[in-house]
């Protein structure tokens, strides 16, 4: 079974829709699962207690995890000088600290099957420091951080840890940003063309496969930069 | 009381398995984080073992807790504190 985290939409859901057409097993965690109709679990990963709640209860039912994608993360596009306290603070406990704490509980899980493949998600805000999105980016960074370290601590396991980081894909996170904000982004990757939840689905895919067990501590950058 | 002696007696045995040098005659102030005689990777391995034991015991053995992390250095520092926080989550739950 793989969990996916913000199952209900944008590239969570896109995520889900495309493991369950392969026929796998995905058990969602969202914040609000009324729309989710595959196993899922109501959950704010931002909340240790919340993320062990889940945790126990896979772990009682006796879930074989062999996957994790932490696809859940919120942003808010603003200058950081003007950024209330509350705001930057909610960037950083669900995109940097739900991701751990994901990390930590899930990953418990998956140690005793001694395979498996973790997946975190970045952002093409981190390698170009995109303006109006330093908070979002220092989220990000600490992302990319925590898998390079915590690939090494999980390859003792046999489990690989990576981290995709997209540029714009037109889901929800990206409701409040213009097309032409977008394209000035898309041009400086090296693959100037603007990519879709499919083509971070087939990653996933790949990550997934034990065609990729090679890969770990990696930052897959979806389109290149 | 002979039931917790067994028990002792089979956590003792579980961490024994996982210390580096097994010829090593454990004691309940033998260090565990800290020393030699375990890293981390056999800690976590430990961990899981005892994880299984609690089963047997009807009961789940959490290391992962905050309340059971607050107190990591303690339950991790010996195989006595260890021990004791395995006997003090049974009680607990029983």
């Amino acid at each position: 079974m793989i969990i996916v985290t913000g199952a209900s939409k944008g590239l969570g859901r896109a995520i889900c829709e495309r493991l369950i057409s392969k026929k796998i097993d995905v058990f969602g965690v969202a914040r609000n699962c009324e729309n989710i109709s595959f196993p899922s679990m109501q959950c704010d990963v931002s909340s240790y207690e919340q993320v062990q709640s889940v945790a126990k209860k896979l772990k009682k039912e006796n879930k074989k995890i062999s996957g994790l994608i932490n696809a859940a993360g919120i942003d808010i596009m603003n200058l950081a000088v003007i950024t209330p306290q509350d705001v930057s603070q909610k960037i950083i406990h669900t995109n940097l600290l739900g991701t751990i704490y994901c990390c930590q509980q899930f990953g418990v899980l998956m140690l005793r099957n001694k395979t498996g493949s973790i997946i975190n998600f970045s952002s093409i805000a981190v390698s170009l420091g995109i303006k109006g999105e330093s908070i979002y980016a220092a989220s990000k960074a600490g992302v990319e951080g925590f898998t390079k370290a915590f690939s090494r601590e999980m390859a003792d396991f046999n489990i690989n840890v990576n981290c995709i980081a997209p540029g714009p894909i037109n889901t929800e996170l990206l409701k409040g940003i213009s097309q032409d904000q977008k394209n000035k982004i898309i041009s400086q990757q090296i693959i100037q063309k603007q990519f879709t939840p499919d083509h971070v689905s087939d990653l996933v895919e790949i990550l997934l496969d034990s065609k990729s067990n090679s890969l770990s501590g990696q930052v897959l950058h979806v389109g290149g930069v | 009381m002979q039931d917790q002696t067994k028990l002792v007696s089979e956590i003792y045995s579980i961490i024994q398995n996982y210390l580096e040098d097994k010829s090593v005659n454990i004691k309940s102030d033998t260090p565990l984080v800290g020393s030699s005689n375990i890293d981390s990777m056999k800690l976590v391995e430990l961990c899981l073992s005892l994880e299984e034991k609690a089963t047997e015991y009807e009961f789940q053995f959490d290391w992962t807790s905050s309340s059971a992390m607050s107190k990591s250095r303690g339950m991790f520092r010996t195989v006595g504190s260890l021990t004791d926080e395995f006997l003090r989550q049974m009680k607990l739950q029983k």
